[in-house]
């Protein structure tokens, strides 16, 4: 049996989190890694132990070199750093009109999804349909 | 360059030699002028504007006479420069700013001349002579009209100007008042979609059977009863900024004790405080208390938003709630303090702003609206007192004070308190 697909979890709303990672989890069987530590998504990154991410854009607790980063600079850093293409999918509770433009290509995300999102199949169909397109 | 007094008298060809005989004139016609003036006011006020001018009766109407009288010796002076000319043009202005229209003054110019012309065939029997000096006078009289109307003109580009630049300003305001509605409901609709995706992601994943056992649906089931409850309070936070900021909200302002207020606040936090192990000290206690003017649920509702705001920022330690009156003179001030994480400098005015938190981080977001701080402020401004924050002593935690006016007599009368005012809240935008 191969080793689940790992998807990294950006989401600063702890009940938020947990349904991701519950629906990730149950419906697709992926393995998920939650956090808001930055130094440590980048360390994952690097070691090619991510193969998707699901970044949220408001963050309250991301910092990087000492100051407040939010998800569309999040973004653009984990691509930099990935060592091999990583898909990233916005998942945003701004969804006014101009939104989604904006937000994908300001981070340089590869898709983007609006809250509330609740269906854990349609969101395992997501990510399965974006880590095919590699 | 030519004045526009001296273009004038070039368009309507007014002479030296006119203004030479209007002196000439001038004795002859004196006998004539008052006369002019009862001709003059006797038709005048019946104007369906005059009740604009006529204002002050009989005694101003004598007055106006003279100051006519006064006129037509001027125009017998001869003298057309631009003293003349400025004089002339304040008429306009003067006309315009009272709404009385050009017309008026255009055929009350012509009593003027039918009874000038009248007199010229009094005073010179001979065809010749008369032609020359009818002749000068309507000249001169045209040059007289002309300045008026064109103050007229001037005065009313002006009025149009003012009212352009009121219209401009009003039109900048409502721009600028659309643009923060776009951001406010853009926050709201941010703010709603959080908690209602913890309500409908659970219920689902209920739903879908992707949940292990009882236990953990229920477990489930409390987060989505806790995010359903949260998104309550945000739909009547928002709701209650919306009725502030449409000034729909009418306080029932009263002289009174602040002590009820603050003990049932104080009992309301009291239960969070107690689970998470906080001391709460009211030493408001300790103090002869002022009455104040105020309305009471909205003083309760300010009161608890701070307070509950201390327990939730605060993690070890005490909250404090303090009343020092007179600070500053005619106001009671209340302050309530905590020993929790504190506002930095730079965020001690935004935290008043709706949805805006210092320290995200600290405080899982479900926890507010966001909105507490921006409400308690309008409260309390519509109260009439001020509301801000600092640190907390040495530097540590938090304190936020507001005050309110206290009943100027100190030793006012009971029945005092029976008084009651309705305040409506001024439309903000």
């Amino acid at each position: 049996m191969t080793r689940p697909q790992r998807i990294l979890i950006v989401e600063d709303n702890a009940l938020v989190a947990k349904f991701y990672r519950m629906a990730l989890e149950r419906a697709g069987g992926f393995e998920c890694l939650v956090t808001e530590n930055v130094p440590e998504m980048l360390e994952e990154v690097e070691a090619q132990r991510i193969n998707l991410v699901l970044l949220d854009i408001s963050l309250s607790n991301a910092e990087w070199e000492g100051r407040p980063i939010d998800g569309v600079e999040l973004g653009r850093l984990l691509k930099e750093r990935a060592a091999q293409p990583l898909p990233i999918l916005i998942a945003t509770a701004h969804a006014m009109a101009g939104d989604r433009e904006r937000l994908l290509a300001a981070s340089g995300a590869d898709d983007y999804v609006e809250k509330p999102i609740f269906d854990a199949q349609e969101l395992v169909d997501k990510v399965r349909s974006m880590l095919a397109r590699d | 360059m030519e004045t526009f007094i001296e273009e004038m008298k070039r368009y309507l060809g007014v002479t030296e030699e006119d203004a030479e005989l209007m002196r000439k004139l001038g004795p002859r016609m004196e006998k004539y002028l008052p006369e002019l003036a009862e001709r003059f006011y006797a038709q005048i006020p019946l104007h369906p504007n005059a009740f604009r001018v006529f204002t002050g009766g009989e005694a101003q109407i004598n007055h106006l006479k003279q100051t006519l009288q006064a006129w037509a010796r001027g125009l017998f002076r001869g003298v057309y420069d631009e003293d003349y000319a400025a004089e002339r043009y304040q008429i306009g202005f003067r006309h315009v700013r009272i709404g009385l229209e050009q017309k008026y003054v255009i055929s009350a110019m012509s009593i003027v001349r039918s009874y000038l012309y009248d007199c010229l065939l009094f005073e010179f029997p001979a065809s010749d002579q008369r032609m020359r000096a009818a002749h000068a006078l309507g000249r001169v009289l045209d040059l007289d009209l002309n300045l008026m109307c064109e103050s007229y003109m001037h005065a009313t580009l002006e009025n149009l100007r003012s009212i352009n630049e009121h219209l401009e300003r009003a039109n900048r305001e409502l721009d600028e008042a659309s643009r923060s509605k776009d951001e406010f409901l853009a926050l709201v609709s941010h703010e709603l979609r959080t908690p209602l995706n913890s309500v409908m992601g659970f219920t689902k994943l209920i739903l879908d059977g992707l949940t292990k056992n009882p236990e953990e649906e229920k477990e489930l089931l409390r987060e989505v009863f806790s995010s359903a409850q949260h998104l309550l309070g945000l739909v009547n936070d928002i709701l209650d900024i919306g009725r502030i900021e449409a000034g729909r909200v009418a306080l029932r302002l009263q002289n009174m004790n602040p002590r009820a207020a603050i003990e049932s606040s104080v009992a309301l936090v009291a239960v969070q405080a107690i689970e998470k192990n906080l001391k709460i000290r009211d030493e408001t206690l300790e103090v002869d208390l002022p009455r104040i003017r105020a309305d009471e649920v909205r003083l309760r509702q300010v009161l608890l938003n701070l307070l509950m705001n201390a327990v939730k920022f605060t993690r070890k330690g005490t909250v404090t709630l303090r009343a020092v009156p007179s600070h500053p003179p005619g106001f009671l001030r209340l302050e309530v303090e905590d020993t929790g994480v504190g506002v930095p400098q730079g965020k001690r005015e935004r935290v008043f702003e709706k949805f805006v938190q210092a320290n995200p981080s600290q405080a899982r977001r479900q926890e507010g609206s966001g909105l507490g701080l921006a409400i308690s402020r309008k409260l309390v401004e519509l109260m009439g007192g001020s509301i801000g924050l600092t640190s907390g002593p040495g530097g540590v935690g938090t304190l936020v004070w507001f005050t309110l006016p206290m009943v100027e007599e100190p030793g006012a009368s009971e029945s005092s308190s029976q008084q009651q005012g309705v305040v409506s809240t001024p439309a903000t935008s």
